[in-house]
C-alpha cells in the first residue's frame, strides 16, 4: 500500500499501532507491517516526521531511552492521543460504511418483455 | 547461518553515508538535526539487526534496511515541515518573551529621563508623539504574530488544517516587527540625544538599548531564516 494511499490516514494509524504499549520507531514499522499482513509497507523514513508532527500536536510523547548500548526515541500515546485515536475510528467506521455503500453493485434492472 | 547482530564495521561505512545524505538536505545548522539523525541512526542499526536476525549476510543487511527507509531526498523532505515548525516556535517565544522585558527597560528610561515631565502626552516632543504610537503599532504586530506562530506549531495543530508555511510566516513577521518596534526605540533615544542629552538617565539608557540592540539582531536572524526555510515548503 502506497503512502498516498494512506494520506489523511496515518496519524490513526500510528495511534492505533502505539495503543497498546510504547515503541521505537523501527518496532513502529515492524507492528504496522505485521498488523496489516505486510499490506502498509511505508518507506521507514517517512514515519519519523509523522511521529514528531504527532509529538508537537501533543498525542504522543517521546523520550529517549537506552536498551543494549543503543540510543532510542520511543513514542507512547498521551491522553489526547487515546482520545484523537477513539474520533479517528468512529470517523473511519462512518466513512468506510458510507464507501461500502456506494460501491456495492446495485442490482441489475430487469427490463420489460 | 544466522546473524543476531551486525558487526559495526560493516554497517557503520554505508549507514553514516546514508544518514550524511539526509543531513546534507535538511535545513538549519547541523546542531539541530543532531536528535534526527541520531533517532534515524538507531533505527536503521535496528532494521539491520533485524534482517541480521531473519539469516541475511552482514552487508546485505545493511543495503535492505536503507533500501527499506527510503529515498534519503524524501526523508529529509519529510522534516523539513517539523524543523521549520521548530524554527519558528522557538523565534516566536524569543521575540513575545523579550517584548516586555525591552519594554520596560524603555519605560523606566522615560520616567527616569522626564521625557513627559508632568506625564502628559503634550508634554512630549513632536517625534515622541510620533514615535511612541508607532512602536505600539509595531509591538501589537510582533505579539499578534508570535502568538500566532506559536498556537500554529503546538498543540492547537491537531485542530488546525496542516499548513507548513503558515508558522514560518507568521514568525518572520513578528521578527520583522520586533525589528521595527526596536529600531524606533532607538531612534527615539536618538532624538533625545539630539536635543536633550543632558535630561537623559545614562544608566537605563543604556540598558534599554543594549537589550535592544540585541532583541533586533536576533530577530533579524530568526526572521530571515524563518523565511528562508518557509520557501522551501509547500
Amino acid at each position: 500500500m502506497r503512502a498516498e494511499t494512506l494520506k489523511g490516514h496515518l496519524d490513526g494509524i500510528l495511534l492505533a499501532v502505539l495503543e497498546p504499549e510504547p515503541r521505537h520507531g523501527y518496532a513502529i514499522m515492524e507492528a504496522l507491517r505485521d498488523r496489516s499482513a505486510g499490506q502498509v509497507d511505508l518507506p521507514t523514513g517517512t514515519i519519523y516526521p509523522a511521529l514528531h508532527r504527532l509529538e508537537r500536536a501533543g498525542l504522543v510523547g517521546a523520550s529517549w531511552s537506552t536498551v543494549g548500548g543503543r540510543r532510542r526515541r520511543v513514542y507512547q500515546l498521551t491522553p489526547a492521543g487515546r482520545r484523537a485515536l477513539d474520533t479517528e475510528r468512529n470517523s473511519w467506521r462512518d466513512f468506510s460504511a458510507a464507501v461500502t455503500a456506494l460501491l456495492q453493485p446495485l442490482p441489475l434492472a430487469v427490463s420489460p418483455q | 547461518m544466522t546473524w543476531l547482530s551486525t558487526p559495526p564495521s560493516v554497517a557503520q561505512p554505508a549507514v553514516e553515508r546514508y544518514l550524511t545524505e539526509v543531513a546534507a538536505r535538511l535545513p538549519g545548522s547541523p546542531r539541530a538535526h543532531r536528535d534526527i539523525v541520531a533517532e534515524l541512526r538507531s533505527g536503521i542499526l535496528d532494521a539491520t539487526d533485524a534482517h541480521c536476525s531473519a539469516g541475511l549476510p552482514p552487508a546485505g543487511a545493511v543495503d535492505t534496511a536503507i533500501g527499506e527507509f527510503g529515498d534519503p531526498v524524501q526523508v529529509a523532505e519529510g522534516f523539513r515541515a517539523e524543523i521549520a515548525a521548530g524554527l519558528a516556535r522557538r523565534a516566536a517565544v524569543v521575540v513575545l518573551v523579550t517584548g516586555p522585558l525591552v519594554g520596560v527597560l524603555w519605560i523606566v528610561t522615560a520616567v527616569a529621563s522626564h521625557v513627559a515631565p508632568h506625564h502628559q502626552w503634550t508634554d512630549l516632543s513632536p517625534g515622541f508623539q510620533v514615535g511612541v504610537p508607532l512602536v505600539a503599532v509595531a509591538a501589537a504586530v510582533t505579539a499578534c504574530g508570535a502568538l500566532f506562530g506559536i498556537a500554529a506549531t503546538g498543540r492547537l495543530t491537531r485542530w488546525l488544517p496542516a499548513l507548513p508555511r503558515r508558522a514560518p510566516g507568521a514568525a518572520a513577521i513578528a521578527g520583522f516587527s520586533a525589528i521595527g518596534a526596536d529600531a524606533l526605540g532607538l531612534a527615539l533615544l536618538g532624538v533625545q540625544l539630539a536635543t536633550a542629552a543632558g535630561a537623559l538617565s545614562p544608566w537605563p539608557a543604556a540598558a534599554a538599548a543594549t537589550a535592544s540592540i540585541a532583541r533586533l539582531l536576533f530577530a533579524r536572524r530568526a526572521a530571515c531564516r524563518c523565511l528562508a526555510i518557509r520557501t522551501g515548503l509547500t
